[in-house]
């Protein structure tokens, strides 16, 4: 019998030309214990499911949508789901995490993850219940939307179904398409695209079967007093202004990364900020299922519509190019939800190409700095892998790649992934956490950045107490993307590990503690990285481009903040000791057992 | 200027017309001596060192800021400027060098005087303020270290003993005020106004707070806190409570863009921009 909270079992299924097929995959209660579920899980399962090497185009690659013990139990923030595959953008391992009904209908499929491999003959829809899958045409949804194939889908085969699905990006390869629903996106490391090369359009899933927990009496008294608690100050940013209340406070401490991270202070954000956006157009506000935070801002635009902005979608598409103008920003925004695009990956590669434009690298002279047109025109060409686009559409290490002269030393990327809106050198833990994040540049895999602006550490000089807070933010994420919890929750527990070890307990019934837990995360940073090594990673992939090792930046305080190559390296050097890694970063034999990789 | 420089605050001295040691002078919810140091430190890159008589007690110091001992008393201030070079020389190629008791050193003018350092050929920076040499409020090469115990050995106390043996420049009130940070910040010098005497102080004391910018952001900002404003603050608590902000666990602020700061006691100058975010900024 499962613990409380799991199947025990994923669903692998296997699509062939016109057919799926599926099998049980009993998941054994000592990997559920030692990887929880959702990007834990999804990495165990990347591990035993894909073979070495494999092309993430390829019809033997794996994409994984996890589930979790918490999922479906009444626990604020719990209805998600994370997606896992290697990622098409980096080679290495990736994974996203998206919300709402479909994470809750894809657990009640009777599985605590779905695998798929294979490919389509042409472009389906493949449907999970609890009866099992099946493969269907699905030429009629070709170049929709997310939402829009969701719509069709939902009228297709009823309102039973919940639908993850791509847009057109996804379906021609973009290499930092997204999987959506219900407008929420697993955004990062093109996922879409590995769905895309499967010929599939969507997957939809319905709910069917029924899951027990070990205490039902205290998830339920948990679940009323984690919801009292989400609405204290720790949320309070979420649900008054949302995370785009970030831009101007980034923008305050040099932390905004403007102009392809050529400066950290953008003279004209405020016309972007949430703070003058909430006064000059109408907003309203969403939750995601099962969530009392109700973080989701969504702001009419001119003219007709409304978008919902979050900080990194205007950060990317509006500093980082230099775009000023919020219905630029928010027609991009709109065009990347349209399209399927990753806007971090999006609005990155855009960035590094206008640089290499307006140096003459190459051949684009629409392309500039502060032209929201512009923005929207790169996005188009990159959907439809048109002219400029067929080059975008790689991301921009491989474009630099191509194009040569220097342009990879300021293409905004960690391991191919663009950089998130923290800029490094004046947030020195984060600059650590982008560097040695499996997934690549990524702030939610490495939430470094609140250790640097907690006032606790200097945020311009990294060194040991940096590298602590690294490991520690990078070990809470991995627990809160595997049991899951959304981590805009994490600023209610006092004590995280404890706390969300009870929360295990009374769901799964395990004896399971604060040290098991932290050993939990250790766990599963080490598989993730033990993925990438095998996929061929070493440590010369753990640093930052050299635009940000060489270049200082000139600040208004009139400091100048500086990350060298020296100093990062001996970060990465203490942290894979802190990790107990060997000096070259990679898993000593005699903790490879650990893992739980072998059997 | 290549390499970092330091800040060294002189703490030993008699303070006899004082009637109490100026360290401990009260200053804004700080001290003078707090203050001091902390100005200095927002001023440069290096470490800070504050230096003082063998067993004297210190208030408490800003965060990282580190203290020396001047072995021997009696020799006048040079000695404590060798004690202090000598501490900071294996770190610092230079050092901005000030007593306690500058109730209104401006972090501008510190900037202004450690630039003249720029030129490899200087050093020493001495400024000269309204004719007055200011060796307690100037900038030093730390390879001076030994040239100045040398001649206090030989009995050479004064501070202008130095123009003698090293190359100095003197900037005076016009060429400190070209500087459009300091003609805009501290016009009449105030940087290098010290306090001798109880009246000297209260006097000082008495003068209005500084004007600086204050603007919340985030959740912070709330309705009534929005958009800058200008408030009258010597220290990062008066400009918290400005706008009714208490710096607890949840509210986190920065000067001018620079370090995250959270201690209250921190001080603040004309010009000073504050910014106020919540402590767990970021997505």
């Amino acid at each position: 019998m499962a613990p409380g909270g799991y199947f025990g079992c994923a669903l692998v299924v296997d699509v062939n030309g016109t057919a799926a097929t599926a099998h049980g995959l009993d998941l054994d209660e000592r990997v559920l214990r030692g990887y929880l579920g959702g990007v834990g899980l999804g990495t165990w399962l990347l591990h035993r499911l894909t073979p070495p090497e494999v092309d993430p185009f390829g019809p033997d690659a794996a994409l994984a949508f996890v589930f979790s013990p918490l999922v479906g139990t009444p626990l604020t923030t719990s209805a998600k789901f994370a997606v896992v595959a290697k990622s098409p953008l980096t080679g290495l391992l990736t994974d996203a995490l998206a919300s709402s009904q479909f994470a809750i209908a894809g657990k009640l499929t009777g599985n605590d993850a779905i695998v798929v491999r294979g490919r389509a003959r042409q472009l389906s829809v493949l449907l999970v219940d609890a009866d099992g899958v099946r493969l269907e045409p699905a030429a009629d949804l070709t170049g929709l939307s997310a939402a829009e194939a969701e719509a069709a889908a939902k009228q297709r085969f009823g309102r039973g179904w919940r639908t993850a699905a791509i847009g057109p990006a996804g379906e021609r390869g973009v290499r930092y398409a997204t999987i959506s629903h219900d407008g929420r996106h697993a955004g990062r490391g093109g996922l879409g695209a590995v769905l895309g090369a499967k010929n599939l359009k969507a997957v939809l899933v319905r709910a069917g079967a029924k899951v027990a927990v070990h205490d039902q009496e205290a998830v339920l008294a948990a679940a009323r007093d984690l919801r009292a608690r989400s609405f204290g100050p720790a949320t309070a940013k979420y649900r008054e202004l949302g995370t785009l209340a970030n831009l101007l406070a980034f923008n305050a401490v040099s932390t905004l990364p403007t102009r392809n991270f050529t400066a950290a202070t953008f003279a004209e954000a405020p016309k972007l900020a949430a703070e003058q956006l909430h006064e000059l157009r109408g907003v309203a506000r969403n939750s995601c299922a099962s969530c009392s935070i109700g973080c989701e801002h969504i702001y009419s635009r001119k003219g007709g519509g409304s978008q919902r902005m979050e900080y990194e979608n205007v950060f990317a598409l509006g500093p980082l190019c230099g775009v000023s103008d919020p219905d630029d920003v928010f027609a991009a925004s709109a065009r990347c939800d349209e399209l399927g695009l990753d806007t971090i990956s999006a609005g990155g590669t855009i960035a590094w190409a206008m640089e290499c434009a307006e140096r003459g690298l190459i051949d684009a002279p629409w392309l500039r700095f502060g032209d929201g047109p512009a923005v929207l025109r790169a996005l188009d060409e990159i959907g439809a892998r048109e002219g400029l686009g067929a080059l975008l559409s790689e991301g921009s290490r491989r474009a630099a790649e191509v194009v040569g002269q220097g342009s990879l030393d300021f293409a905004p990327q960690v391991k191919g992934m663009e950089m998130p809106g923290y800029e490094p050198r004046t947030l020195q833990s984060m600059a650590l956490g982008l560097a040695v994040n499996a997934r690549g540049a990524d702030h939610n895999r490495s939430g470094a950045y609140e250790a640097d602006l907690s006032g606790r550490l200097d945020r311009f000089s990294g060194g040991e107490a940096h590298v602590l807070a690294a490991v520690d933010t990078e070990d809470r994420a991995a627990v809160m993307d595997s049991m899951i919890l959304c981590k805009f929750l994490r600023g209610v527990f006092d004590e995280p590990f404890p706390e969300w070890a009870r929360l295990l307990r009374t769901v799964t019934g395990w004896d399971l503690d604060e040290d098991e837990l932290r050993a939990v995360a250790r766990r599963i940073v080490r598989a993730k990285r033990a993925f990438n090594l095998r996929e061929g990673a070493t440590a010369a992939d753990d640093r930052l481009p050299a635009r940000m090792l060489e270049t200082p930046l000139e600040l208004g305080s009139g400091r100048t903040a500086t990350l060298t190559a020296e100093r990062l390296q001996a970060m990465v050097t203490s942290y894979y000791e802190a990790r107990g890694l060997t000096a070259d970063g990679r898993i000593p034999a005699a903790r490879r057992a650990e893992l739980l990789l072998d059997g | 200027m290549a390499g970092p420089v330091a800040g060294v605050v002189l703490a030993g001295g008699r303070s006899s017309r004082m009637g109490q040691p100026k360290s401990g002078l009260e200053w804004h919810g700080a001290t003078l001596l707090f203050r001091t140091a902390a100005v200095v430190a927002r001023a440069v890159d290096g470490p800070i060192v504050v230096v003082r008589a063998p067993g004297q007690q210190l208030p408490d110091l800003p965060e990282g800021v580190d203290t020396a001992e001047d072995p021997v008393e009696g020799l006048g201030p040079m000695q404590g400027v060798a004690a202090g070079l000598s501490a900071v020389r294996d770190r610092a190629g230079a050092a901005f060098v000030c007593s306690t008791d500058l109730p209104f050193l401006h972090p501008a003018y510190v900037r202004a005087v450690v630039r003249g350092l720029d030129d490899p050929a200087v050093d020493l920076v001495l400024p000269t303020v309204r004719g007055y040499r200011q060796p307690l409020a100037a900038g030093y090469r730390t390879a001076l270290t030994g040239l100045i115990e040398a001649q206090i050995a030989e009995g050479n106390l004064r501070p202008g003993m130095l123009l003698k043996h090293c190359c100095a420049v003197q900037p005076d009130d016009t060429a400190l005020l070209a500087d459009p940070a300091v003609a805009a910040t501290d016009p009449a010098l105030d940087s290098v106004q010290n306090v001798n005497t109880r009246e000297e102080y209260e006097r000082a004391r008495a003068r209005p707070a500084p004007d600086v910018t204050v603007q919340c952001f985030g959740a912070l900002a709330g309705v009534h806190r929005r958009g800058p404003r200008t408030v009258a603050a010597a220290s990062l608590g008066e400009a918290a409570a400005a706008v009714d902000l208490a710096l607890d666990r949840h509210v986190v602020a920065a000067i001018n863009g620079d370090h995250i700061v959270r201690d209250a006691r921190l001080p603040l100058v004309a010009g000073d921009t504050v910014a106020f975010l919540s402590a767990d900024a970021g997505g």
